[in-house]
């Protein structure tokens, strides 16, 4: 009967640690000659270029899809984010309405604040405006009547 | 167990580690949501004593990535950090964005989404005025924002910015491959809708190809040996590196032509909803925090902003490092955090 260790002796040498040493020696070489690649401006050129055909591609496919769907009268990906854009676009509107109301609060706020520091002022030299409560009564009362 | 079961287990061990990242808890710092428009989320982390400082902290994420890096996990959060230090802190995640986002540019985004989203903040606050705080792209906006807004609806009261990319005349590699006439830009957001998130994560790799792909899986391999490894750690930051998020066209043609290109921010012919982005006008005490080794925002791009404001407290942190590991990690847990926190507690 054999040991583990004449087992392990007779297994085939371990290509990931074969690949680890040439990776590891030669990592810093490879690397170099990578980023000198990629820093030259051929290469920024050349990448451009497939990435122009690769989009020249997608879009023979998109134009493509878009045909066919309209054919068969189903909604296109443009239909389905035309939809979406228009919900955004509500929201911002929204959201205006929101930016107009906080303005009119902060607006009352500071009037409130401001009327609440001449109140202690107002009291000691004169005595509560009875008529203007009246006023305001009579005209919210006209109000109500108004057809 | 001899040496080759060893290495079966290990190699098991690792299709594990990398199949099961993408389930990894992150960004797991209770939060509530005080506002939301559109894709975009502004979240207020939840503090169990009141804050210890008035100014709140709020930070702004860049649009390409998940806004949890900040929020990576327990331990290794610069949120929790922040918490901790006794700071009220709020994060606005710009999300997912779907086809419908197509026209939704960083004009918008700089006019209609963080003036509100100050605004909120603050009024959740009570009413205080804010430190702005921006990382990558989103350190750009901040800066574009407290140019354009510096008083109003939000006093910004101070301005941080974590590798933040301003000044675009030697961007470095990513510059060369987005150059005008060679990159086909107007071709690809005219094309597609949104500019997919795997596109700038590819940019990213190229500036370093061996060690963000190959080197990746190695040093995975050689740590799964290691009894301390903290493979929670490297799982969440896989998760992260992994889970690009789509640009939107427009705002991603916007990126790249009026910033990349034409390098109109230091140019001072930038222009926003109507008006030219002047970062002189920045005044408040600004803290600029670089990397470097950072190839993403090489130190050309970072070093501008120092000199562009008038901010009379212009304070500048450069570490070593890369565009990530100062930010997050333990290198930025002892290093960076203490020091912005330390600034921000000054200047508070």
């Amino acid at each position: 009967m054999s040991s583990p260790d004449n087992q392990s002796s007779r297994r085939p040498p371990d290509p990931f640690e074969l690949w680890r040493q040439i990776y590891e020696t030669n990592e810093r070489a490879w690397n170099t000659i990578l980023e000198r690649t990629v820093s030259n401006p051929a290469f920024a050129e050349s990448s451009g270029k497939l990435l122009e055909t690769f989009l020249s591609a997608q879009k023979t496919v998109r134009d493509n899809m878009r045909t066919y769907l309209e054919q068969v009268n189903l909604p296109t990906r443009e239909d389905v984010s035309r939809l979406g854009e228009l919900i955004v676009s509500l929201e911002e509107k929204v959201d205006q309405l929101d930016d107009r109301l906080s303005a009119i609060e902060a607006a009352l706020r500071s009037q409130a604040s401001a009327a609440s520091a001449d109140r202690p002022a107002a009291t000691t030299s004169q005595p509560p405006e009875r008529p203007t409560t009246s006023h305001a009564r009579k005209q919210s009362s006209s109000r109500g009547t108004t057809p | 167990m001899t040496s080759a079961d060893v290495d079966d287990r290990r190699a098991l061990e690792m299709v594990h580690a990398v199949l099961s990242a993408r389930e990894a808890p992150v960004g797991v710092t209770p939060r509530e949501l005080v506002w939301h428009k559109n894709k975009a989320r502004l979240y207020r982390y939840k503090r169990q004593t009141p804050p210890t400082h008035r100014t709140p902290v709020f930070l702004v994420l860049p649009l390409i990535n998940r806004a949890y890096i900040l929020d990576l996990r327990p331990g290794a959060s610069f949120v929790e950090h922040l918490l901790q230090q006794g700071f009220d802190v709020f994060l606005l995640d710009w999300g997912v964005p779907g086809d419908e986002d197509r026209t939704l540019d960083l004009t918008t985004l700089l006019t209609r989404y963080l003036p509100r989203a100050t605004r909120k903040a603050s009024e959740a606050a009570g009413h205080v005025p804010l430190t702005v705080l921006g990382y990558c792209i989103g350190g750009t906006l901040a800066a574009c924002y407290a140019a354009l807004y510096p008083k109003s609806p939000v006093e910004v009261r101070n301005l941080v910015l974590f590798t933040t990319p301003i000044d675009f005349s030697d961007a470095g590699k990513f510059g060369a491959l987005t150059k005008k006439g060679v990159f086909p830009v107007e071709q690809l957001t005219s094309t597609l809708p949104l500019v997919p998130g795997q596109m700038p994560d590819l940019g990213a790799k190229l500036l370093s190809p061996l060690p963000t792909t190959i080197g990746t899986y190695m040093r995975l391999w050689d740590r799964l040996g290691d009894n301390g490894f903290d493979l929670a750690g490297w799982q969440a930051m896989y998760r992260w590196v992994n889970e690009g998020v789509p640009f939107p066209s427009a705002a991603y043609r916007q990126w790249i032509v009026e910033f990349y290109q034409e390098n109109r921010l230091v140019r001072g012919r930038l222009e926003i909803g109507g008006r030219v982005v002047r970062l002189g006008n920045i005044r408040c005490p600004l803290l600029n925090v670089a990397a470097s080794t950072d190839e993403i925002a090489p130190r050309p791009t970072t070093r501008a902003i120092i000199n562009q404001v008038s901010s009379t407290d212009a304070q500048e942190i450069v570490l070593q490092g890369g565009h990530v590991g100062i930010v997050v990690g333990r290198a930025a847990k002892n290093g960076l955090w203490p020091r912005v926190t330390e600034w921000l507690t000054h200047h508070d």
